[in-house]
């Protein structure tokens, strides 16, 4: 019973950060059609320089927002600097075909990803580092029995779930939300009915550059940090998605807590050297029985 | 013409091509020190692994991520044969290619169903999984410990012949006709009628169906053979001296990759350029950088940050790669 709440409550809070993951690529994918590779490679980036003010006397909340706010100017620049001009080169005739036209802007993610860890190794080295936790780390107490639950985790739990409400009422309730559901579903209709979609498309840049810096945060104080660290985030993210479905939000959350869940039973019940194999067998089963993901759109083929 | 009269003319020029390569290898490698020369072995070896990515991507349009496991698999076929077996390295290495081949086609026949980044994130997912499997059964594949495989000694009428080799002369001599065998055929695909065929499910899937291609059982063939390739480069990869999970890591199929699209991701050309830069670019940056006298801290990444620069530059300047556009035209 013990290990099964304990699976219960490590597969909630490290769901919680693969949910926020997946979302931050879902919400570049349908805003730009690009599956960011990077992503992760950002989070460390901005978590890197969340570590740096602390470590010079900050307080913790100076770091955070920081990074956010850092994780989101990265994500725009990238956008603006490498992503931008490659979409507007589609009409050379090594893009003219569809197939490449989705794998360039996937290849230039991963070269993106190789700058951002070399740099992060020529500016803070390559030597693991601990990251701050806001909260205590140890699991709250009832009585004589400790549970398996930490404050950090509640943390993490209600910081994730409000982002997620935040989020989901930014593209519900405003106009900026509503013009970024509006390219992500026809970019070229979008256009048309005077939307600027370079700006919309900066932005889910932008969003999911501080979505997942905010996932950096919250990993980094179980995982440390050092400028590969995130790179398996990155992978049990992307699976997420694919899982819930690349193009729907909630189905990121929901492939996020599933994949947490799978992740935390079979380190718990089997063996950590079984969570890759897991992972693998996860996602293809998905892709046999819905290739579209669990809430993904039928209809949604772009490549 | 008929096709009679083109087949014939297809090898020649593939041979020729071959002929042309291994010359230029041995006289190169013959002016080389032992240094260099176990670096251009291993531009041979990378070369066959970014063939399988030049196929794959470049003519055929699937873009994987996931190459370093296949050559995981040939490295493992191999070392299995070699060390449990006592086979000889010239019958193990030919037949690792199977083991490469039918986890191509199982890799195959799940890709007919994915396109684009679902099929560039599931292989990655499986560069990740399948070298942890050597973790997960120890009794077979000795987890992080490995087998120990090398190339071995020349047989004595090779020295009695051309004289003792260096061992790292004598990798360079082992691995080369494996890499002009894989080059001849790479050459042979391109100009026929499958290389065209390949052509046309990257260029359009819908067009390509309508022509009478059946493009999901194309798509399995060409996982196979681009998975024979890259199943080669492997296990010849491995007889540098282990092979074992941390040998064949996710960098190495994001490697094989930058290879392959700096060069040029739809020649063979393009393929042999990129990898001679790849592997020859940290000596390169160090010749440049030396008179700096960068802090290790910085020397250390520079190979990693000057080749994701020049990834990005190509994609977004000259996504066509050094090897460029004369060889694109031909084929179109």
């Amino acid at each position: 019973m013990d290990t099964f709440l304990a699976a219960l409550f490590s597969g909630t809070s490290r769901g919680a950060v693969y949910a926020l993951v997946a979302l931050g690529l879902v919400i570049v994918w349908r805003g730009a059609g690009v599956v960011n590779f990077a992503q992760m490679g950002q989070a460390m980036f901005s978590t890197y320089i969340a570590s740096t003010l602390i470590q010079n006397g900050n307080s913790y909340w100076i770091g955070f927002f920081v990074a956010l706010i850092s994780g989101a100017i990265l994500g725009a620049l990238l956008d603006i600097l490498v992503m931008r001009p490659l979409s507007n080169k589609k009409r050379t005739e090594l893009l003219s075909s569809e197939s490449m036209r989705a794998a360039v802007p996937v290849i230039a993610s991963l070269g993106i990803l190789g700058v951002l860890q070399a740099l992060a190794g020529i500016i803070w080295a390559a030597e693991e580092r601990g990251f701050p936790a806001p909260a205590a780390q140890e699991g709250f107490a009832i009585g004589d029995n400790v549970f398996p639950f930490t404050s950090f985790d509640l943390f993490v739990v209600s910081i994730v779930a409000l982002t997620l409400t935040l989020t989901t009422l930014f593209f519900k309730r405003t106009g900026v939300g509503l013009a970024m559901r509006a390219t992500a579903l026809n970019q070229e209709v979008a256009r048309l009915s005077g939307i600027r979609t370079n700006f919309t498309r900066t932005l889910s840049w932008a969003i999911s550059g501080a979505a997942s810096s905010l996932a950096g945060l919250l990993i980094t104080p179980t995982s440390n940090l050092s400028p590969n660290t995130l790179d398996l985030v990155l992978i049990i993210g992307f699976t997420a998605a694919v899982v819930g479905g690349l193009d729907s939000p909630a189905g990121a959350v929901l492939g996020g807590f599933l994949l947490g869940m799978v992740i935390a039973f079979v380190t718990y019940y089997a063996s950590p050297e079984d969570v890759y194999l897991s992972i693998l067998g996860v996602l293809l089963i998905v892709l046999i029985v819905k290739p579209r993901g669990i809430l993904g759109r039928k209809d949604s083929r772009r490549v | 013409m008929s096709k009679a009269a083109k087949t014939p003319s297809i090898i020649r020029r593939s041979l020729i091509r071959t002929l042309l390569f291994v010359t230029l290898i041995l006289v190169v490698g013959s002016t080389f020190e032992p240094y260099n020369q176990a670096q251009l072995a291993v531009v041979l070896i990378y070369f066959i692994g970014v063939l399988s990515v030049t196929l794959l991507t470049g003519i055929s349009g699937q873009l994987s991520l996931g190459q370093g496991a296949l050559m995981a698999i040939g490295g493992y076929s191999t070392a299995l044969l070699m060390t449990n077996y006592s086979i000889s390295l010239w019958i193990a290495v030919p037949a690792s290619i199977f083991g490469a081949g039918l986890a191509g086609a199982l890799l195959g026949i799940a890709a007919a169903r994915l396109s684009g980044p679902y099929l560039a994130g599931t292989t990655l997912v499986i560069a990740l999984a399948i070298p942890s499997i050597a973790n997960r059964f120890m009794s077979v594949f000795r987890g992080d410990e490995g087998f120990q495989v090398d190339v071995g000694y020349p047989p004595n009428w090779f020295s009695n012949f051309f004289g003792e080799p260096t061992y790292e002369e004598w990798q360079l001599y082992v691995v080369l006709p494996f890499a002009a065998i894989a080059l001849f055929f790479a050459s042979n695909l391109l100009l026929s009628r499958t290389g065209r065929m390949w052509r046309s499910i990257r260029d359009n899937e819908t067009a390509a169906a309508l022509t009478g291609v059946n493009f999901s059982r194309q798509k399995i063939y060409i996982f196979i053979i681009a998975s024979t390739f890259a199943g080669l480069s492997g296990a010849l990869y491995g007889l540098r001296g282990l092979v074992g999970p941390s040998i064949y890591p996710v960098a190495l199929s994001l490697t094989l990759l930058t290879a392959a699209v700096l060069g040029g991701i739809r020649s063979i050309f393009g393929a042999f350029i990129g990898t001679v830069i790849v592997v020859f670019l940290p000596d390169w940056i160090d010749l440049a950088l030396g008179s700096f006298e960068l802090s290790e801290q910085v020397s250390n990444f520079m190979p990693a940050l000057v080749s994701g620069l020049l990834l990005i530059l190509t994609v977004v300047i000259n996504p066509a790669g050094v090897a460029g556009g004369t060889h694109l035209h031909k084929h179109k």
